[in-house]
């Protein structure tokens, strides 16, 4: 084992190997900077070259990508509050709230470690569990997964402390989304109303950025200000490694959760990273947890550490069983078969090296990623000092071009469009947006392992289960704790504290009305697709009546509780909070309108000549920038499309009057 | 609301709605550029898009991209290939845009699997598609071994008659692969109990052995690498092979010899060889499921000249000595056929009797509460 070790680390000495590392860490970096692209992205970019290289390269080229991919994703999550990729949506919290109070070089600084230290977490646990893996995993039956769904989805709950109905309301509504598009457990497709564009199900990255990314634009667009107050990155660096080191328990839990999130199949990154910040925030004790979401150094650090050993973990099915648990895996595993390596069980007897080779290339990438992201976030940390319409001209461009990339419909513009308006209004209704994540990537999965379980086991057989009754201990007892705690502070106050997530002060509160229109919206939402799955057939019926039954109760309970405090005689709003308020919307409506006007330019002439006339007219219009600077930005932004449709394979969607010949 | 919106935001708000209703059934292709249309005797062009309805890195995609390198190397003109992934709809929304768009001159090629097949014979109502129609240009078959776990109680292929415990299957969806599978045991007149909804073949072989299903089919390529390894250990009994098709006849799978065919194990359990409704409906869809599973397609239309250039390069291909190396790994030892051999098999596939899709909708929803809308 250790010859077969050091002779794969021997390797490296070849600069070719070296070289091929480094390039993949180089597109692994870049994708991962460029809102909304990750893994898939990064192998987009990479597979023309893997099926041409030496084994031991194509490897390193791989590895190299996707072990940094979730070390830069971390900025733009962080510095503009958009997030890089699906599982940087975490760093929102924490990391992102860090940066607006001007810290943005010691949430960096945490994350890169963090990220670092994971990748290197998972190298590790890589090489040890490889023989101990395959029983371990084996244990782990559908049972098991389906609690671990359960264990998930319960997230939501904690993730919405102090306004625990609207976290649950905000969870169902994730878990009716996801369940758009193919039934697990029939051959039937679900909510796709005749369009085959959703018969593959809404996809995670548009989802993301649409009611994250899209909703944070139009409501920074109108304010004309920076991200971050104040001017300098920050001198936060050194405190951020204090950070690191303060907080090394929760690097370690974070990389475990992770490596076991990557481990067992049918999670996902994204969950894997939500569980390991879930688990953070719900072992902090009383008050202090209540400084997650408000730019908490754990905030960052388990999310970070988990998503980087995710991608380890992920190897281990990959290699021992031939199952992949994503693109880059699947790619890995394409690539492997080309080279005559069969993953499998015989990997470990016979084919080590290569094992071993993926190992190194892991570990190396994380450091060399995490260095080489210190010195890149130096500059790019300036961004959060731009006025944000200023990065909005390109980001607009960007996000909807990234949206694209997974389904390739150009449906699924108008799709985030509508999720950018969702995700803006459940911020001002203080409707926290992490459960509907949550719920969204684990809905499928849950359903499927319900349905499996439920086949394949008798509820005597599965209920009794150890690992089953581990989790349900988990899962109760936190809540039975949480009731009694909430029970207690209901009869000392009668209002309850605000949620803490999205709970950044808005600038201009809505009139009272708002939200309840909006749970009113959510109501007769959850009522029309319980009618609507009513027509399905059984083994496709019961998931979603379970979801919008629970989902209406929820909206039902909250409408309640909302007109029950609005006729307590809550205080109206004050003329100086109505004018405000109309401000605000106004601007946000126009924000709007200006992404409307970028989805209709590219329906009638493509991405690229979209891009064309619509970042001059933004940077013009909104940002008040001069003519020379204009050109400058326009023909940068236009460059970058073209360099990543030419080596990226980037697909820029075409309209309907494209002029073909041109493109 | 005067105060509210000024006439520029209401104009801005009337194009954001008219935004977000645009119909857009499919994605728009832009105008002009040249029609994809071909002359009669026109050559492949320069450049060709291999449109792959599947995702990157999966196994028809890796099929797809393992062959491009050849193809460049032996079509005539020596043309550039790039892939191209359109996903979705269980790869019809791909082979849907390319019958509709893909034109006819040769600058795409389409890029099957047994899914897609399955989805046409089926009769799904969303299918543009015909590949009656179409021109196949190289196929490439896959085999699949049915086998049992130890705990199944199952020891040889007699003990399927009467077995000692119920035969749990686990698969991904009735319409798709497993419905071979489904099939077979029908043919056999062996009931199995099935449950769907694996995310794919490995995690179902994974519940194999953790004992949550006893029953099991794996391609011949993951069969080797990953139960063989079980067989040997003990803990799974090798049953059967799909079998290959030579001269029409379904005969012995060459990777695993010593299994035999679900004909042959029709025989030995009845005495004859197995016939009727059932068997044609597997064959039916046994055919272009497994034997011609992959492959390579022209729309209607496209010129014989461009045709012939593909069904001429298969035989350089096969005999490249590069390609029978790392083909033996990639393709599983599978020979590629020209779409000439091929298409009568093919055409006899995908003109499919009326009462044999009839039957085997009817085995889908008696037997599996599967229905398909619209047929």
């Amino acid at each position: 084992m250790l010859d077969a070790a050091t002779s794969a680390l021997a390797a490296f000495l070849d600069p070719a190997m070296l070289l091929f590392l480094m390039a993949g860490i180089l597109a692994g970096l870049v994708v991962g900077i460029i809102p909304g692209l990750g893994g898939t992205g990064a192998v987009a970019i990479l597979l023309p070259f893997v099926f041409v290289l030496e084994p031991e390269q194509a490897l390193a080229l791989i590895i190299g990508a996707v072990a940094v991919v979730h070390t830069s994703d971390t900025i733009s999550s962080v510095l503009i509050g958009i997030p890089g990729s699906a599982s940087a949506t975490v760093l929102m919290l924490d990391g992102h709230e860090m940066a607006k109070q001007g810290q943005a070089a010691r949430a960096l600084a945490i994350a890169f470690l963090s990220s670092m230290a994971g990748g290197l977490l998972g190298a590790i646990g890589l090489t040890l569990s490889i023989p101990i893996a395959r029983p371990l995993v084996l244990l782990f039956g559908s049972p098991e997964l389906f609690m671990l769904t359960v264990l998930g989805i319960s997230l939501t709950a904690l993730l919405s402390s102090g306004n625990m109905l609207k976290g649950l309301l905000a969870g169902a509504f994730g878990l009716l989304l996801g369940q758009v598009g193919a039934a697990p457990a029939a051959a039937e497709y679900r909510y796709t109303f005749g369009s085959l564009y959703l018969t593959e199900g809404l996809d995670l990255v548009a989802v993301a950025l649409g009611i994250f990314g899209i909703a944070e634009v139009v409501s920074l667009v109108a304010r004309k200000t920076s991200v971050a107050s104040g001017s300098g990155i920050g001198t936060g660096w050194g405190d951020g490694v204090r950070d690191f080191f303060t907080h090394w328990r929760h690097v370690l839990r974070g990389a475990l959760v992770g490596i076991w999130a990557g481990v067992l199949p049918g999670l996902g990154a994204t969950a894997g990273t939500w569980m390991a910040y879930g688990q953070a925030r719900a072992t902090a004790r009383g008050k202090d947890r209540k400084k997650f979401g408000k730019g908490d150094p754990r905030g960052i650090v388990a999310p970070e550490s988990a998503n980087n050993s995710v991608e380890a973990g992920d190897l281990i099915p990959t290699l021992l069983f031939g199952i992949p648990g994503g693109a880059p895996a699947a790619l890995l595993l394409g690539a492997l078969l080309v080279f005559g390596i069969e993953p499998g069980p015989r990997i470990i007897t016979e084919d080590l090296d290569i094992v071993y080779t993926i190992v190194w290339s892991f570990a190396i990438a994380s450091v060399v990623g995490a260095g080489l992201c210190f010195l890149l976030s130096v500059p790019l940390a300036k961004l959060s000092y731009v006025r944000f319409p200023v990065l909005a001209a390109g980001l607009i461009v960007i996000m909807f071009t990234a949206g694209y990339q997974e389904s390739q419909q150009i449906s699924v513009l108008q799709v985030m469009l509508l999720l950018g308006a969702v995700g803006w209004l459940m911020k001002i209704s203080h409707i926290p947006r992490a459960p509907f994540l949550i719920g969204f990537v684990l809905s499928i999965p849950l359903e499927r392992y319900y349905y499996l379980t439920a086949n394949l086991y008798t509820f005597g057989e599965w209920a009794v289960r150890p690992g089953v009754l581990v989790m349900a201990g988990v899962l109760v007892l936190p809540v039975a704790l949480n009731l009694v705690k909430r029970l207690r502070a209901r009869t000392d106050a009668d209002v309850p504290e605000p949620s803490d997530d999205d709970q950044d002060l808005l600038e201009a509160e809505p009139p009272r009305s708002w939200p309840l229109a909006l749970t009113a919206v959510f109501l007769v939402l959850f009522v029309a697709a319980f009618v609507v799955a009513q027509g399905y057939s059984t083994n496709a019926r019961l998931v979603p009546s379970l979801v919008t039954a629970c989902g209406a109760l929820l909206a039902s309970a909250v409408l309640v509780l909302g007109v029950r405090d609005l006729r307590r005689g809550e205080r109206w709003q004050t003329d100086d909070e109505q004018k405000a308020w109309r401000v605000e919307l106004r601007w946000v409506l126009l924000a709007f309108a200006w992404l409307a006007g970028f989805v209709v330019g590219v329906f009638i002439v493509g991405a690229l000549i979209a891009a064309a006339l619509y970042v001059p007219l933004f940077l013009w219009r909104v940002a008040q920038l001069r003519w020379p600077a204009i050109a400058i930005y326009t023909v940068a932004v236009l460059a970058v499309l073209l360099l990543l449709q030419e080596f990226a394979g980037i697909v820029l969607p075409l309209g309907y009057l494209t002029p073909r010949g041109l493109m | 609301m005067r105060s509210l919106f000024t006439h520029r935001v209401r104009v801005a708000l009337v194009a954001s709605v008219t935004a977000v209703g645009l119909a857009a059934c499919s994605n728009p292709q832009g105008v002009g550029g040249d029609d994809g249309k071909a002359k009669e005797d026109a050559k492949v062009p320069p450049r060709v898009e291999l449109v792959i309805p599947f995702a990157e890195g999966g196994g028809t995609d890796t099929w797809a991209r393992f062959l491009a390198p050849y193809l460049e190397k032996y079509v005539e003109g020596s043309p550039t290939f790039s892939p191209k992934n359109v996903l979705g709809g269980e790869s019809i929304t791909g082979s849907n845009q390319f019958v509709t768009s893909g034109g006819t001159d040769g600058a795409q090629v389409l890029v099957t699997s047994g899914t897609t097949y399955f989805q046409a014979l089926l009769g799904r109502p969303e299918v543009e598609f015909d590949f009656a129609k179409m021109k196949p240009l190289m196929l490439n078959g896959t085999g699949g071994v049915i086998y049992a776990s130890k705990s199944s109680g199952i020891k040889t292929v007699e003990d399927l008659q009467d077995p000692p415990k119920p035969l749990v299957y686990g698969g991904i969806s009735a319409t798709g692969l497993d419905l071979s599978l489904l099939q077979a045991f029908d043919v056999l007149g062996v009931d199995i109990d099935a449950t769907f909804g694996f995310e794919g073949r490995g995690p179902a072989r994974l519940a194999l052995e953790r004992g949550e299903i006893n029953i099991d089919y794996q391609t011949t390529s993951a069969y080797l690498t990953q139960v063989e390894p079980m067989v040997e250990a003990g803990t799974a009994v090798p049953l059967m092979s799909f079998g290959v098709i030579e001269d029409g006849e379904i005969v012995r799978d060459p990777n695993v010899p010593d299994l035999p065919t679900v004909e042959e194990v029709h025989e030995q359990l009845n005495g004859s060889p197995p016939e009727g409704e059932a068997y044609d409906a597997y064959r039916a869809f046994l055919v272009p499921g497994f034997v011609y599973q992959k492959g390579l397609w022209a729309n209607e239309g496209t010129p014989d000249s461009v045709v012939q250039a593909y069904r001429d390069a298969v035989a350089a291909i096969s005999d490249d000595p590069e390609f029978k190396k790392s083909s033996a790994e990639v393709l599983g030892g599978y020979p590629l056929y020209s779409g000439e051999k091929a298409q009568d098999d093919l055409i006899e596939a995908f003109e499919i009797k009326p009462e044999v899709r009839q039957y085997t909708l009817d085995l889908l929803k008696t037997k599996y509460e599967t229905t398909i809308e619209g047929s």
